[in-house]
């Protein structure tokens, strides 16, 4: 599949090539992107709720600390371990700690891009237990030894084609067809009993409630459920920009979060987790932990990427994005791909590795248009693009064509004559108004004809008109 | 543990830059941002919460089966007649709780058992939510948490009475009755489904397959 490319050039060169990706992003992103349409559109509220939303997420980053010390005293009043974690390292050492100590052999786990943030399915496997992925997408991915390649529908690069021979191979029971009910239902047969015979169950936290410390998780399948309730322990593990003051302020959110993620109104299964089984309950585990990650989370609020901890992680940026349409998850090489990990991945792996995804942006303005907590993406973009200038991390080539450029720009008679010749030089090329071939525009015409310029410039066109005018 | 936890502390102190703001003052604010919540909500389709509610569980969204019998004692009837219509034997797995218990199901013709696993469960949910068709469970010795997720066919019966109309009006319920929040609150809202495969929908995930809800018409009892 998708070969370990070391550049973002050579990953989006190879994604460009695939033709199947390119049908599977189209079937899901572009269902995603029809159905968000018509959810904002039964919903005249939406534009009110969108600005109420951001402004709930800036009051909570503005008192973060506040929240932070409220959550933990509540959950741990509820029952529940609290754990602190600086760094991805830290936070799964934690979580192997507590499945060490718990004996445990079999963990499932119900969908975090957390979790993968912090690299714990790998983490769990270098510890030697068995993991179970029990999202339906993170179970495909898991079985064909793939990263998630989107935030909501992690193996949305697939087609039923490539999910049915992935199921037939590794399926007890294969499916019976290959028709997507039967798929899904053979995954529910396989992971069944693992469910059941899990000795932990983590997962992550759409919100953490501030005023009662309960984690709220949403899910249309009911993995989370059966994640974390019949092992004897559950694990959450959460980023701290998860908090929220109350659960009103958490239906606030989720009245966005599920029309931009999906375009449902509302998650089939939403839940609140509250402190371990009480005594008497029926079900529920003994213990319940809560690891909240920091990440770079206070460093990106300390570099001026405050507004970035808004991201409720719904994916409808991607779902948007001309780019990701394109190019798919896998392409940007980090664990959140699109506009909202093109800002992220910078933070979490550094610029100098990353200096390629800010630039993989038309900045057409969409995904700030569709995000629901009004979150500016180009504009953050375009902080990295100045920072990665500044540090001086643009390649040679680039800054000297952007040199030459800045020279000529800046003296308006040189630019002028220059545009002037430039004008002239491109027509020699033109058929029909195109051009599909010119000496140093095979990066552009190998892919597509330019159009050709009109005769004159817009200077002297504007000259002209207006001698025309006064005369 | 606590030197991470100090330096996350510190450094969003830093990062703030602020004077420590009293708890009041936030409180105030986020309080505040919960005023005027009609302008940031939707409206519901109709007058009556109890049948925006029924309408709103059959509609494509949560896509669930609804039906209003006049009393409590009438739900195994409608049960019965319900499985039969689905082509499904009649014997059900109750939520262990004493008021689904004391109704007469030998004289529906409904035999009770005991695996929950893949069976049809019949629950009773606390409340229903109208604005978005939801039924609440709260975990309890009465509420097992799997009987929900565990179940092919699930069956919810829920009294008009405990509808609300909003989500923010289950969140004022819950703290009325005045319980400690309880182990597992959870907002049911349609059977199980995934888009996970081209984004086509299937229900029936991991949990159930079919939903079924019966509202009680109790209102002004």
């Amino acid at each position: 599949m998708q070969a370990k490319k070391a550049t973002f050039k050579e990953r989006a060169r190879a994604a460009l090539a695939d033709a199947s990706l390119k049908i599977a992003i189209e079937r899901t992103a572009g269902n995603a992107e029809r159905k968000r349409a018509s959810a904002v559109c039964d919903f005249p509220q939406f534009a009110a709720a969108r600005e109420r939303g951001r402004r709930i997420k800036d009051h909570v980053i503005a008192n973060l600390g506040h929240y932070l010390v409220e959550f933990e005293r509540n959950a741990i009043a509820s029952g529940a371990k609290v754990h602190w974690a600086r760094t991805s390292e830290e936070a799964s050492r934690i979580v192997i700690d507590i499945c060490r100590s718990a004996h445990a052999r079999r963990v499932t786990r119900s969908k975090s891009m957390l979790g993968e943030e912090i690299g714990l399915p790998h983490a769990l496997q270098a510890a030697g237990l068995e993991r179970v992925e029990t999202d339906l997408a993170e179970h495909i991915v898991q079985l064909a030894d793939e990263a998630p390649s989107h935030i909501v529908w992690p193996a949305m690069h697939k087609t039923r084609e490539q999910v049915a021979a992935l199921f037939k191979a590794r399926h007890a029971i294969p499916p019976a067809s290959d028709l997507i009910p039967d798929l899904v239902e053979s995954a529910r047969r396989d992971l069944r009993q693992k469910f059941l015979s899990a000795d932990i169950g983590i997962s992550g936290a759409n919100f953490l409630i501030a005023d009662t410390g309960a984690v709220c998780t949403v899910t249309n399948e009911g993995n989370a459920e059966l994640t974390t309730t019949p092992p004897p322990v559950h694990i959450v593990t959460a980023g701290i920009e998860k908090l929220v003051p109350s659960i009103e302020h958490a239906f606030a959110l989720l009245r966005l979060l599920v029309r931009s993620a999906t375009g449902g109104d509302f998650t089939q299964y939403t839940t609140f987790h509250c402190g371990p089984k009480r005594a008497d309950d029926a079900d529920g585990p003994k213990e319940f932990h809560i690891v909240l990650v920091d990440n770079g989370r206070t460093r990106m609020l300390e570099q001026g990427l405050g507004e970035m901890l808004r991201c409720i992680r719904c994916g409808a940026c991607m779902n948007h994005c001309v780019v990701y349409r394109q190019i798919g998850g896998h392409a940007y090489g980090a664990t959140y791909p699109g506009p909202m990990g093109s800002v992220l991945t910078p933070v979490l792996s550094g610029l100098p590795h990353s200096r390629d995804l800010p630039h993989a942006c038309t900045l057409n303005g969409k995904c700030a248009e569709v995000c629901p907590v009004e979150i500016p993406l180009p504009t953050l973009l375009r902080g990295w693009r100045d920072r990665s200038w500044k540090e001086g991390l643009e390649p040679q080539t680039v800054r000297f064509g952007i040199g030459c450029w800045a020279f000529v720009a800046r003296r308006p008679a040189l630019y002028r004559l220059a545009s002037a010749m430039a004008t002239r030089w491109m027509r020699l090329f033109r058929n029909r108004g195109w051009i599909r071939w010119m000496p140093l525009a095979g990066g552009w015409t190998a892919h597509r004809d330019f159009p050709a310029p009109q005769r004159t410039t817009f200077i002297h066109a504007y000259k002209a008109s207006r001698r025309e005018n006064s005369r | 543990m606590t030197a991470a936890r100090d330096a996350i502390l510190e450094a969003v102190r830093d990062a703030l830059e602020q004077s420590t703001r009293d708890t009041e003052t936030i409180a105030t604010e986020a309080r505040m941002l919960l005023d005027d919540l009609d302008e940031v909500r939707p409206v519901l389709p109709l007058p009556d919460w109890v049948a925006s509610f029924t309408n709103r569980v059959e509609g494509p969204k949560v896509g669930a089966t609804v039906e209003r019998i006049a009393e409590i004692s009438d739900l195994p009837a409608a049960i019965a007649r319900r499985l039969m219509e689905a082509g499904h034997e009649a014997k059900v797995t109750l939520q262990p709780t004493r008021v689904l218990k004391e109704l007469d199901w030998p004289a529906a013709g409904v035999r009770l058992g005991d695996d929950v696993d893949d069976a049809v469960v019949v629950g009773l949910a606390l409340w229903g939510i109208a604005e978005t068709g939801s039924l609440v469970f709260h975990s309890s010795p009465e509420t097992p948490i799997l009987h929900n997720f565990l179940c092919a066919t699930h069956i919810v019966a829920v009294h008009s009475s405990t509808i609300v109309p909003y989500l923010e009006d289950y969140a004022a319920a819950a703290r009325k009755r005045g319980d400690p929040a309880p182990r597992n609150a959870c907002l049911i809202t349609g059977a199980s489904g995934t888009t996970d495969i081209e984004g086509s929908l299937v229900k029936g995930a991991h949990g159930p397959r079919e939903l079924h809800v019966i509202v009680i018409d109790d209102n002004g009892v």
